[in-house]
């Protein structure tokens, strides 16, 4: 079987036998691979710290016939998350962006425009500033994902948002204006939703000049980690500890 | 026969024919062999705590490190496991003494800074029976995390953070040595 190979983000490993890593890759050309890197724990000649989490590699492996997961041949470190410092608040931020990522995308689907958007979020994720990249990352995945629904209009009666004020609700797909508005709804600010707008038209780069505090665009960022949460039917494990960053 | 299987089937990386061919070997040993070694597994259960000082596991609170008197009890080396600690004694250079985290920080696992043993380093700080710590955890993403935290942490107290130094293993070859590796190398380089 001919060696494959394509750049890759290591999503998550998790131990496997004795000295073996179960590796779960976000490939450019084959969607999400799932891999054995033999021998990884043991002996770090190979992979070296290419299988950390959100590295990105390029990655060679073979899909044996008959086999649900590839070997893992060895991979090539092009961007480490461990380049830069990691702090505590990145390193739940860099396992946010993982956890998402692993959950919402089916196995052996490339999907290009996800991968990119991945990439364009990591190089921005650094200590002292994880907020802009985070609500950039979860406005255009919902997007992606086709979870995103109109942010200009009700989605009850279809009356305009624009200049007035809207909720959201874990329960609801879309926002609501005040007479639909339901109990225990959230309201997202006008603010949120021209900044929601203006990331749809420009690079994440345009934003990265300042660091965001945790408020800025806090109700844009629940509402969308709600999406995802509805989606995937649970709850995410790394979204509960961003909510508990000061 | 059938329940020593099922319990020795509840170890790491023992399968039923491991379980079934253990059980058969322990049955086929004499009776001093089949007893000494449940009284081992009973006493690691009964006899071994945690060391209160450091976290260490130890048959005798605190542990022997921690009540040396050739130690430097003002020296802390803090380490992810009490595994690590072998790796260090190997050294037979260090004389400071050590605290354990039982873990590091894992967003993925669900675990944060409340989930590791660090109130006992703290108050070790807080009675100022501390001059330096040194972060030995793994150089991984959760490693560094673990060890920007404490040393965020530490360093409010005033006292002095060190990391242990990363980079290329000791007669290995620079030509092979990864990106991330050789970078840290250069960045932890020391003047001679």
């Amino acid at each position: 079987m001919a060696i494959k190979q394509s750049e890759a983000i290591v999503l998550r490993s998790y131990p496997l036998r004795e000295a073996d890593l179960l590796v779960t890759l976000l490939t450019r050309t084959d969607g999400k691979v799932r891999g054995v890197a033999r021998a990884a724990k043991k002996s770090k000649k190979r992979f070296g710290g290419a299988l950390e989490p959100l590295t990105y590699v390029r990655a060679y492996w073979d899909d044996r016939e008959g086999h649900e997961l590839a070997r893992l041949d060895s991979c090539e470190v092009l961007e480490s998350p461990l380049a830069d410092e990691v702090d505590y608040p990145r390193a739940v931020a860099l396992g946010y962006v993982a956890e998402v990522l692993d959950q919402v995308l089916p196995d052996r689907e490339p999907n290009d425009a996800m991968f990119r958007l991945a990439l364009a979020v990591l190089a921005n994720l650094r200590a002292g500033a994880i907020w802009m990249p985070l609500t950039y990352f979860d406005l255009w995945i919902v997007r992606l994902m086709g979870l995103l629904p109109e942010l200009s209009e009700c989605i009850e009666c279809g009356e305009g948002l624009n200049g007035s004020r809207a909720w959201f609700h874990p329960l609801a797909d879309g926002l609501m204006c005040q007479q639909h508005k339901r109990l225990a709804s959230n309201e997202m600010q006008a603010e949120s939703r021209r900044l929601a707008a203006e990331m749809f038209r420009a690079p994440i780069e345009k934003f990265g000049g300042t660091a965001w505090r945790k408020q800025q665009g806090i109700d844009l960022r629940k509402f969308l980690a709600q999406r995802i949460e509805r989606q995937l039917e649970k709850k995410l494990v790394t979204a509960s500890m961003l909510d508990r960053l000061d | 026969m059938t329940r020593l299987i099922d319990e020795l089937k509840k170890l790491p990386g023992i399968g039923g024919k491991s379980a079934q061919r253990l059980a058969f070997h322990i049955l086929r040993s004499s009776d001093d062999d089949a007893h000494s070694l449940a009284q081992a597994v009973r006493d690691v259960k009964d006899k071994l705590r945690l060391c209160s000082i450091c976290n260490n596991i130890t048959d005798v609170d605190p542990c022997t490190y921690c009540t040396s008197p050739t130690r430097n009890l003002r020296l802390v080396c803090v380490v992810e496991e009490p595994t690590n600690i072998a790796a260090i004694e190997k050294t037979r250079h260090f004389n400071g003494v050590y605290h354990v985290l039982h873990g590091s920080i894992s967003p993925l696992h669900g675990v944060g800074p409340e989930h590791l043993r660090i109130s006992n380093l703290t108050r070790r700080i807080d009675k100022n029976e501390v001059d330096e710590v040194i972060i030995a955890t793994n150089p991984t993403v959760e490693g560094e995390a673990t060890a920007t935290y404490l040393s965020q942490t530490i360093k409010r107290a005033g006292v002095k953070v060190t990391r242990i130094a990363m980079g290329i293993p000791v007669g290995s070859d620079i030509e092979y040595a990864d990106e991330v590796t050789m970078l840290k190398a250069m960045e932890g380089r020391r003047e001679l």
